[in-house]
């Protein structure tokens, strides 16, 4: 019997062998080699030890905890600025006329063009601790103290616990943005931002602004209208936008890196560390894998939850997730 | 070598427990314009995608010219298929979209400038041949897919729904040229639509699917006015359906007991006997209504029921009116001449009378 | 329509936000004291500006050497990886698109699982493989890798493009007599070029950029651009010229997206729907 061209199993195996093979041993191999170390000690000289499971118990260490926190909590930060940030932009795009709207569209992602590295550089340049950025910042410290100092007690002690505020006294010479956690925030903002906008715009170009207007005339202020009515209806790309963001941000290493110093050490930083640094391939494979759980966990939870939406209209966030990732540039 | 030309042999589809082709067995002769006629999903486009070679039937096999095709791949099958979104190559002309096959074939240059040329000044549209898929309009991507379909002179041409995507004039004007088309070239060609005034006015013969089974195979005429099972009388045009038993038997003609409803006679064209049930089915065209009865002397071979008007609808070419008539509702159509001049002018809820002779009357089985 | 300016005014100061630090990389070409990188010398006097970081550049000055090489080693690494993801990208897409079984789920899980992974996990993943097989790194691990993480962006794109279009035109081709091979020249592959262009320009990008997970399986001594840049010490007296490159490379970008725009704009429209 002859084959048909177009059901054949040989031509599927043809070409679906080379991305297959190619993906299967670059990426789903490594990522089972990396599982696998975890089960391994280390040795001195920086190998990779026998079985065991010493690995995992020294991730108690309270070194760690701390850091995987520091990270979901940065990212989270870094989410929410970006989300809050987006939401008004995307709305101002989505009521352009269509000429201006593309214009616009494409200048959010025309800074992607230049080098990642640069952009960064160019940033730790401006956070010098002569730059008025550097003053900007000394000036909130001493704001948010005033205001940290006005709050009850328990909520001091819950701001300082889960670190989002600290007990010590300020000092000029100690307090610079550069090597801060706030200069990861700020650039990371930054680096992210676009990624955040992108989606919520693509929602808010079909959400039916007839609606805001019935609102208005209904007696909704503007803002109430803006929160009851219009992030309803762009709920999906609010999903894409946070995915899109808070991914790249559990993952990053050169921002903290080349901003963050001593300061803010992430995880991507700590399984560098441990991998190029000091030789430690079990723990780094560890952190690797620790981070890929803080990646699913969300992702999860978000495919979850458009289960829950109707097949339609998921399947258009699926291949309209997929179009934003795929027109995402820079570092993730 | 005219009869046997193309034949379906007990072929099946199945896909999952869904059976879309049923044991179908099909002749159609060389040079015919043969039509499948059915409701949507009834199997049509999967009949002839096994065909056309892009699904393989799960029994049965299927042969062209005596030859075996059953299992050949779509590319070695001188079948060539008119896609119902014409599926033309957005990255060619019109010219390079109709000389593909001649190309592929590797014809001479001139032969294949003269064929291009040739079938481009049959569509009409040698003016256009530079232009892109995307510059052109419906019924022009129309014309150039049955080209690019005809011009290497295929056995058969398979046609999918190919006048959906037009709307009614431009689709009435295609229509036309489509027969002209078939009989410029003289290839068979197999049509598939769900609209059964395409079917009846192209086809030599229409094949009627339902639920992937052939309800009934003959010309125009004969599936209109002799419909062989109740399916066919209810797809094709309109009718009106009168369940009962036949209760005496008078030369050619019978009578039938409708529950609640005065005897009908009918023309006994089945050679039932006496307590049989039936289906009578009456088209709308074939019934009168009028305010008062038929003359006398023709009532007394005529059914005649006096009934009630219940709607009316002008459609222009003709007024549709319901009336019931011992809770039976029969619909009737009446063309109009002389429309507004006309004394009797029937409104809703008069008293008429509903009539129509015994031979109009066609039997199909019962409910 | 009354017109919100909370939110306009929001999107002015965001792309300023966006647009500073561009602004800064051009500045920062002209800047004539590339160690404090100020425009202005210890009196608060404006210095000038100039172009000897371009003519640097452009006379290969030893001191920009280093940074001359590791660019064009990036050049050519993003070039390769460009080539192979194309191909690896494209018959992805295809089989994807046209196969529906459980082959293609497990297909699709790899391609579409790297597009959602931090690309560190990426860097360490792969250079935990290259230690597993004992491979010293180097050229071809930066190429191995950057293909690794474009075959799915390519992959994505172009079946973004296949699904615009109607699947009916390749059985047309198929039944006017063609077989694959001519298929796939003479109609997919005119059809998905825009798609394989646009994936092949994206991963190029990326791949130039990369610096995360080139920084895991670079090897030692073998940087890229990216790398090269972020090892830079705080102080280099070259920064100029760093971002005297930079500007030439945002420069050449744009004329590169223009030039793409304006051919996207040439193509047949799709087929598809009205
Ligand atoms: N590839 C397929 N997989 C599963 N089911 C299919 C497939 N192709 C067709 N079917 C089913 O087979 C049945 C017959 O389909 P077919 O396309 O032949 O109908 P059709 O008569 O052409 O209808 P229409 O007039 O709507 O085009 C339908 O119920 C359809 O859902
Ligand atoms: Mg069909």
């Amino acid at each position: 019997m002859k084959e048909n061209p177009l059901r054949s199993k040989r031509a599927e195996a043809a070409v679906t062998l080379p991305s297959f093979v190619w993906l299967a041993l670059f990426f789903a191999v490594p990522a089972f080699i990396v599982l696998a170390f975890t089960f391994h000690g280390h040795t001195a000289n920086g190998g990779v030890g026998e079985w065991s499971l010493s690995t995992w118990r020294e991730l108690v260490d309270p070194d760690y905890p701390a850091i995987v926190w520091n990270t979901l909590r940065i990212s989270f930060e870094v989410t929410l600025w970006c989300i809050i940030l987006a939401l008004p932009c995307a709305y101002a795009i989505a009521r352009m006329n269509k000429r201006w709207r593309a214009i616009v569209a494409g200048s959010i992602m025309l800074p992607f063009w230049t080098s990642f590295v640069v952009r960064v550089f160019a940033w730790k340049t401006m956070l010098h601790p002569d730059g008025w950025l550097q003053t900007c910042y000394f000036s909130w410290l001493k704001v948010s103290d005033w205001l940290f100092d006005w709050l009850p007690g328990f909520m001091q002690r819950f701001l300082v616990w889960a670190g989002f505020a600290s007990n010590a006294p300020l000092d000029a010479a100690s307090s610079t943005i550069l090597d801060s956690e706030a200069a990861v925030v700020l650039v990371s903002v930054y680096s992210f931002l676009p990624f955040a906008i992108m989606p919520i715009y693509t929602a808010a170009e079909k959400f039916d602004f007839s609606l805001l207007e019935a609102a208005r005339d209904l007696g909704a202020k503007g803002f109430y209208a803006f929160r009851k009515i219009f992030v309803p209806g762009i709920r999906q790309g609010i999903v894409s936008a946070v995915l899109m963001v808070f991914i790249p941000a559990i993952g990053s290493y050169v921002i903290p890196q080349m901003l963050g110093g001593t300061n803010c050490v992430l995880i991507g930083n700590k399984i560098f560390m441990r991998a190029m640094q000091n030789r430690n391939i079990p723990h780094a494979s560890a952190l690797a894998t620790l981070m890929a759980v803080s990646v699913l966990v969300p992702l999860g939870m978000a495919m979850y939850w458009k289960k829950r939406q109707n097949a339609r209209t998921s399947r258009r966030l699926e291949r309209e997730t997929a179009r934003m990732i795929v027109g995402r540039g820079g570092e993730a | 070598m005219s009869k046997d030309f193309l034949v379906f042999d007990h072929v099946t589809k199945r896909f999952g427990a869904l059976t879309a082709v049923d044991n179908v067995s099909l002749t159609i002769n060389k040079g015919e314009f043969f039509s499948l006629l059915g409701p949507s999903g009834c199997g049509k486009t999967t009949l002839l995608r096994m065909l056309g070679g892009f699904e393989r039937p799960d029994s049965g096999r299927i042969y062209l010219e005596g030859k075996d095709i059953t299992d050949l791949p779509p590319n070695e099958r001188r079948i060539h298929t008119v896609f119902q979104n014409y599926a033309l190559f957005p990255t060619m002309t019109v010219w390079d979209n109709i000389a593909f096959s001649l190309k592929l074939a590797k014809k001479p240059k001139a032969e294949i400038e003269e064929a291009v040329d040739g079938i481009l000044e049959m569509i009409q549209l040698s003016d256009q041949a530079w232009k892109y898929p995307s510059q052109l309009s419906g019924g022009q991507k129309q014309r150039v897919a049955i080209a690019r379909a005809l011009v290497d002179r295929p056995q058969v041409l398979l046609l999918d729904e190919p006048l959906a995507a037009l709307d009614l004039k431009l689709r009435q004007h295609m229509l036309i040229e489509l027969d002209a088309i078939h009989d410029q070239v003289g290839i068979t060609f197999l049509y598939v639509t769900h609209d059964q005034g395409e079917a009846m006015s192209l086809s030599d013969r229409i094949a009627v699917v339902n639920k992937g089974k052939i309800e009934q195979l003959d010309g125009p005429a004969k599936i209109y006015e002799a419909p062989a099972t109740r399916f066919v009388a209810s797809f094709i045009g309109d009718t009106n359906f009168f369940e009962g038993e036949i209760s005496s038997i008078d030369g050619d003609y019978c009578l039938i007991d409708v529950d609640g409803f005065p005897q009908i006679k009918a023309f006994n064209d089945k050679n039932l006997a006496v307590g049989q049930r039936v289906s009578l089915s009456v088209r709308p065209e074939k019934i009168r209504v009028t305010l008062n009865p038929p003359l006398p002397e023709k009532g007394a071979s005529i059914n005649v029921f006096p009934s009630k008007v219940k709607d009316i609808v002008y459609q222009g070419v003709y007024t549709k009116y319901w009336a019931t008539s011992s809770n039976i509702l029969i619909s009737a159509l009446k063309p109009h001449s002389r429309f507004l001049l006309d004394q009797e002018t029937i409104t809703w809820n008069d008293e008429v009378f509903v009539w129509w002779h015994p031979d109009d009357g066609y039997m199909v089985e019962a409910k | 329509m009354k017109k919100s300016y909370f939110s306009s005014i929001t999107l002015a100061l965001v792309l300023a936000f966006l647009y500073v630090p561009i602004l800064l990389v051009v500045a920062y070409g002209f800047v004539p004291n590339g160690v404090s990188m100020s425009y202005f010398d210890a009196n608060g006097a404006f210095t000038g500006f100039t172009g000897k970081w371009y003519a640097q550049i452009f006379t290969g000055h030893y001191s920009v050497k280093s940074l001359m090489q590791s660019f064009w080693l990036s050049l050519t690494i993003a070039g390769l990886a460009t080539l192979v993801s194309c191909v690896l990208g494209t018959t992805s897409a295809l089989a994807l698109h046209r196969w529906k079984d459980r082959l293609q789920s497990i297909h699709y899980a790899l391609v579409y699982t790297p597009l959602i992974m931090p690309d560190i996990l990426i860097g360490i993943s792969l250079l935990m493989l290259f230690v597993a097989a004992n491979v010293e790194c180097g050229f071809w691990t930066i190429l191995i890798a950057h293909v690794t993480f474009c075959v799915s962006y390519v992959a994505m794109t172009v079946l973004a493009r296949l699904q615009d279009f109607d699947d009916r035109i390749v059985e047309a081709a198929y039944d006017l007599g063609a077989g694959p091979w001519y298929t796939f020249f003479h109609v997919e592959l005119p059809i998905l070029l825009p798609g394989i262009i646009a994936g092949g320009l994206l991963a190029f990008t990326l791949s130039i950029d990369d610096v995360v997970i080139t920084s895991f399986v670079n090897g030692a001594g073998t940087n890229t651009f990216p790398t090269y840049v972020s090892s830079m010490t705080k102080h280099s007296r070259n920064l100029p010229s760093v971002f005297a490159l930079s500007t030439l490379m945002l420069v050449f970008t744009c004329i590169l997206a223009g030039l793409s725009k304006f051919i996207s704009r040439k193509q047949p429209q799709k087929t598809k729907g009205k």
